[in-house]
């Protein structure tokens, strides 16, 4: 388009931004003056290097493209009047005449027509004019065949289709439909819903997805290039956490800080000695804590906050992991290398005592049905239960070691665990296959994705590790910044789709970091001891727990939220506004 | 290193034995009138029913070496009576000369009849799927020897159905389906190959007959 200009005066072309579009008046084409001297627009850069108008600040758009699309998008949405109308204003065809002229002939099915305009419409690769050829009579095959029209149908075949020498294993497929168009003998063509000839628009679609985007703008271009935008805004927003931030055309989304759980709403003290490890139940209702004062705690989370349900005692040694069950009814407790127990939730009954004679368990899980538990044991072993107490399996070591998690995915196939310093293995113990992730420091904790697909490793150097376990393992990020020198510091994912990774650290801070960038977001204050173990609710993406050995759990949410709560209990809960 | 021609001298070879084997190579190859030469020469005696089919067997063989399927399923349900019903195999693949037949002569409507009459019903078996496409592919072409199943209009392959179907005719008859000279050729190339394997270096070369017949 910029080429017709070219006999007019300079002052004449411009490059307009979005702004000064939109104050032309109306009827008046972009030949007409805008307001501003001409002195000034001579100074600036008319023209991209193609020579080509552009449109836009950083000069990247061209004019031509830009009007194409949004003509395009107008007749998408109906408008044809307003397309039609821009196409006029503007002096930009959306299509050319020829291309128009071929897609009225495909929807009103004159094919051998379209074939010819097609040889017109100037393209230059031979061999994508013999695939749109191909298309085409295909489609004429097809619906010739449903006239029942055979004899064509196979004219067509031998003398259209079979000539351009292309795709010659769906010829093959062609003639088996000519022979049996209602049964089809082949398994492979049958998946194909084509014994109906597809409708011309889609065949409209597929033309326009083979051709040069040039020629025939594809579909919901412009609307891609929107989303394109707002998905990297929302990429790059760090502090996304809450569900119903719209995103809106109107202004860069962006979330504030405000999103992420910074603030102490709760202080809970029921353990009266240092409690090592907590987690949420998978629905958010619950949350069980354990401690070093061999006790487990159940709570309760509503919308009052986080209150004190039960207290389980019967471990004789302190208690190291917990497990929920998968529908949350039911409680595993592990004591340091000394047994597991099963307990009810809503009665606080412990259901049953897993152990074996001369050794100690050091972590318990659950298969995903809920059949079946798992345990580590104390000499390097992982045993598999029924319910009842019936051993199932037992793998021998070297698959777990003295401290370590145990984690098994949602599809009941792969059992996890630290099995050497620097290692973990997952087990696949159906296809009885191994894979390890091999770690340069001594590895003392990890957290498995919601999703199964990625791993979070703690290491000695107070480094945590992310990793792809799907097929060959991959290490993806890493975050730094907490301090970890002599105990298990546990970590966890958290947050709206598990976009944050949380930790505990030596110093008593809980450190927040955006799982995406790996960028430290917060480092919250508030406890008084080194911060164990932290656990997000995976229903509610603004609540956070953390474990410490000051023997409380802080339970923290959105800054100006506990304004709202009233502090009515007094055992052992205090409630906070902020302040440590 | 070849076996030691002296080493022939030692077997005596019974005249008897010779002549059984040219006759049973006539016989196969339906070659009446020379095997009833060889019969006043040698003095041999006649083999008893054979004579009488082996005209049939000629003429099924030849229909079938032409391209004229059907005469020769017609043939062939007269001699053997459910020989082809129990040999799907084959049944199929006289059915699918004709179609070519058809397909050559340019005939596409009553080739995409008889296709979908007679060859269809043998795809609900999934052997013969594969089979059955490359078939019905011809059809999409207006010269089909230019096509990719080109192989399927050769003589070869009417020639290799036509021996399958005079093979399947003398076993349903309960005779050797295979010459006692097609056999030996095929024992001496075996044995030798066996040698060869075992013994690599020292062992006598594969065997060749057009090396041997040189000798």
């Amino acid at each position: 388009m910029g080429g017709e200009e070219d006999d007019e005066p300079a002052s004449k072309r411009m490059k307009l931004s979005s702004k000064e579009l939109r104050h032309l008046s109306n009827g008046s084409t972009i030949k007409e003056p805008v307001a501003g001297s001409s002195g000034d627009l001579m100074a600036r850069p008319l023209q991209s290097e193609g020579g080509e108008e552009v449109v836009g600040s950083k000069g990247v758009i061209k004019k031509v493209e830009f009007v194409r699309i949004i003509a395009k998008a107008l007749y998408s949405l109906g408008y044809i009047k307003s397309g039609a109308r821009l196409e006029e204003e503007s002096g930009i065809p959306l299509h050319s005449s020829v291309v128009n002229i071929f897609m009225r002939q495909i929807l009103e099915g004159n094919w051998d027509e379209s074939v010819v305009t097609l040889h017109n419409i100037g393209l230059t690769d031979e061999r994508t004019i013999k695939s749109a050829s191909f298309l085409i009579l295909e489609q004429k095959f097809f619906e010739l065949l449903d006239e029942e029209n055979v004899m064509d149908a196979l004219k067509t075949l031998r003398t259209e289709i079979a000539p351009l020498c292309i795709n010659n294993s769906r010829v093959r497929e062609l003639s088996s439909f000519i022979v049996s168009p209602s049964h089809c003998f082949s398994v492979r063509s049958c998946k194909q819903d084509t014994l109906r000839a597809r409708s011309r628009t889609k065949l409209l679609e597929e033309l326009q997805k083979l051709l040069p985007p040039t020629v025939m703008i594809p579909e919901r271009r412009l609307e891609h290039l929107v989303e394109q935008a707002l998905v990297l805004q929302r990429d790059s927003c760090m502090f996304h956490n809450s569900l119903d931030k719209e995103m809106s055309l109107y202004a860069d989304h962006q979330c504030g800080r405000d999103q992420i759980p910074s603030q102490t709403l709760q202080i809970l003290q029921a353990h009266t000695d240092e409690v090592w490890f907590l987690q949420f139940s998978h629905n958010g209702k619950y949350l069980a804590s354990s401690s070093n004062d061999k006790s487990a705690i159940i709570w309760e989370v509503d919308a009052n906050g986080v209150s004190f349900k039960r207290k389980l005692s019967g471990h004789q040694k302190p208690i190291s992991s917990v497990s929920w069950s998968p529908d949350d009814h039911e409680l595993l407790t592990c004591g340091v290398e000394e047994v597991v127990r099963r307990w009810d939730v809503p009665s606080g009954e412990c259901l049953h005592v897993y152990e074996k004679a001369g050794l100690g368990m050091v972590s318990c899980g659950w298969s995903p049905d809920g059949k079946w538990i798992f345990s580590g044991v104390n000499d390097k072993s992982i045993c598999m239960w029924e319910l009842d107490g019936k051993e199932l399996e037992c793998w021998k070591g070297p698959r777990t070691l003295k401290i370590s998690d145990l984690e098994i995915t949602n599809d009941g196939k792969q059992i996890i665990s630290i099995c050497r310093e620097r290692a973990i293995l997952l087990l696949d113990r159906e296809a009885k296959v191994e894979r390890f992730i091999e770690e340069d420091q001594t590895i003392t904790s990890f957290s498995l994705s919601r999703d199964n697909r990625f791993l979070l490793v703690n290491l000695l150097n107070q480094e945590i590790h992310l990793w792809n376990i799907e097929g060959d393992v991959k290490l993806v990020s890493k975050y730094r910044g907490h301090k970890r020198t002599r105990f298990i510091i546990r970590s966890c994912f958290g947050g709206l789709e598990q976009a944050f990774i949380a930790s505990g650290s030596e110093d008593s801070l809980v450190y927040i970091w955006h799982r995406g960038r790996g960028e430290l977001i917060e480092a919250l204050p508030g406890h008084s001891g080194a911060v164990s173990c932290v656990s997000w609710n995976p229903a509610n993406p603004h609540m956070l727990a953390s474990a410490s050995d000051d023997r409380t759990i802080r339970i923290w949410g959105l800054k100006n939220l506990s304004a709202k709560r009233k502090d009515t209990h007094s055992n052992g809960i205090h409630y906070c506004n902020g302040a440590t | 290193m070849d076996v030691d021609p002296r080493q022939y001298e030692h077997i005596a070879i019974n005249d008897n034995d010779i002549h059984n084997i040219i006759m049973s190579y006539l016989v196969h190859n339906c070659f009446k009138e020379t095997l009833e030469s060889f019969i006043a020469c040698t003095g041999m005696k006649q083999p008893s029913d054979y004579l009488e089919d082996m005209d049939k067997r000629k003429r099924i063989f030849q229909f079938a070496l032409e391209g004229n399927a059907l005469k020769s399923i017609e043939l062939t349900e007269q001699l053997a009576t459910n020989l082809l019903e129990k040999n799907k195999d084959l049944h199929f693949d006289l059915l699918s000369l004709h179609f070519v037949e058809l397909v050559c002569s340019r005939k596409c409507a009553a080739a995409l009849e008889f296709a979908q009459t007679k060859l269809t019903p043998f795809g609900k078996e999934q052997k013969y799927v594969e089979k059955l496409e490359d078939f019905m592919a011809l059809l999409a072409f207006d010269e089909p020897e230019k096509s990719p199943m080109f192989h399927l209009l050769s003589l070869e392959y009417r020639q290799h159905v036509a021996e399958n179907l005079n093979r399947a005719i003398l076993a349903y008859a309960n005779h050797p389906s295979y010459t006692a000279m097609e056999r030996l050729i095929q024992q001496t190339t075996v044995v030798r190959q066996c040698l060869n394997q075992e013994h690599t270096k020292d062992g006598p070369p594969p065997f060749s007959l057009k090396d041997f017949l040189k000798s």
